[in-house]
């Protein structure tokens, strides 16, 4: 049964139909929230969360609007991007729990190495210029602000908005 | 708004730029501008490949924590159709869900607070109406409305979850100097009114949300929990 079935049969009340959707997908959504917030407790509360919200929401999941897979990421990631911006949350400087995760730039790096090489995402993020590229990846991959990712590459605030501004548009026209 | 523009802004939504009052108002903006709301889909839909490179683990205890949430947890219905429909169409189970406005839960409730539950009768208007909308999808999930003598009305659309040892917590921001203030808690989703601590009239654009917070109320003052719902104050026509 494909993921948008199980999320129909969820819709109806089957508990165990999201079970195997966390089956399938629970790992890798941990592993994108963690992305984000780096400590894995958050990260599972935060895909603990989703789950309790998508047993909740199901019945208004919109095939027509994406897929299953889609729809639980997006809840993930904005649950996760939530608790990032709420600084009273996170605490990473006190914290002995934070994950080893290297800087937000190799793992940013790491996600875009490991797309397959045809991937239309990576021919057309490789066409960026480096700068672009890294500025849309800290944001995307790492959760980073426009001040943060300014902090980690070095550049003035504005700029690092501009090459932003001006990388999405290019990487939405190729990808079009 | 131009192609250009409709992609900057698409850009800057998935990629998680466009935070709080910036984020709700581009929600709005896409839910009347369709080739918007297509911009961001489609990004996202590709920018996933970059998910798909996350690698998990197996996650057997964390499963046993959602399956005891989810057990006692009640799932929502469609919400589909314009309101009116929408009203008349939702099932019983629902207007039941709202109907009990009950004694018990006034006496649940923290007292010698700043905000407390009313018992007077609210004005017959509403000064400010605000709809709160869920963190999540932007999907509708309470109505607000404000009233002049520093009242206001909850009316929740959705039975929101509230672990054991937590409280919903109404806030609004008069100012950004003044910051969040608390205009009470619930015990669970209710329809009823509360009286917030004595503030200027609510303004056109006012934000409210409801965040969850440890019981009896967050500890600071201040939202320390996740928000549930949030939405900014029109005044009825």
């Amino acid at each position: 049964m494909d993921a948008e079935a199980l999320l129909g049969q969820v819709a109806t009340g089957d508990r165990a139909a999201l079970g195997t959707l966390f089956g399938r997908e629970g790992g890798r959504l941990v592993a994108i929230a963690l992305r984000i917030v780096r400590r894995q407790d958050l990260a599972e509360e935060v895909v603990q969360d989703a789950f309790v919200a998508a047993w909740q929401r199901a019945a208004q999941f919109d095939a027509a609007r994406g897929s299953a897979r889609a729809w639980l990421t997006t809840i993930v990631r904005n649950r996760a991007l939530n608790l990032l911006r709420d600084g009273n949350r996170i605490d990473f400087k006190d914290s002995d729990e934070l994950v080893e995760l290297g800087d937000r730039e190799a793992v940013a790096t790491a996600a875009f190495d490991q797309l397959a090489e045809r991937d239309a995402l990576r021919r057309c993020l490789s066409r960026l210029d480096l700068t672009k590229r890294r500025a849309i990846l800290l944001c995307y991959v790492t959760g980073l602000n426009h001040g943060e990712v300014a902090a980690t590459l070095g550049a003035p605030l504005g700029t690092v908005k501009a090459w932003i501004r001006r990388g999405v548009v290019s990487l939405q026209e190729c990808l079009s | 708004m131009t192609r250009e523009e409709r992609l900057e802004r698409a850009g800057d939504y998935v990629l998680g730029l466009i935070e709080g009052t910036e984020r709700l108002a581009f929600e709005a903006a896409m839910q009347a501008d369709a080739e918007l709301a297509g911009a961001v889909e489609r990004l996202a839909g590709q920018l996933q490949a970059l998910d798909d490179t996350a690698e998990g683990t197996s996650q057997p205890a964390l499963w046993q924590a959602i399956a005891a949430r989810i057990a006692t947890t009640p799932q929502e219905g469609v919400v589909a159709g314009p309101p009116p429909a929408a009203n008349e169409n939702r099932p019983a189970s629902s207007m039941f869900r709202w109907a009990g406005l009950t004694a018990s839960l006034v006496l649940s409730l923290g007292v010698g607070y700043l905000a407390g539950v009313s018992l007077q009768p609210p004005p017959a208007r509403p000064t400010m109406i605000a709809v709160l909308l869920n963190e999540g999808d932007a999907s509708p999930g309470a109505i607000i409305e404000a009233f002049g003598d520093d009242s206001v009305r909850i009316v929740p659309l959705e039975l929101f979850e509230v672990p054991e040892g937590r409280v919903l917590e109404v806030w609004t921001l008069p100012d950004a100097e003044t910051g969040p203030v608390s205009l009470g808690t619930l015990g669970t989703a209710e329809d009823m009114r509360l009286v917030g601590p004595d503030l200027p009239p609510p303004a056109d654009g006012q934000l409210y949300e409801i965040t969850l917070e440890p019981s009896p109320r967050s500890p600071t003052g201040r939202p320390t929990g996740p928000i549930l719902v949030k939405g900014f104050a029109k005044p009825p026509v």
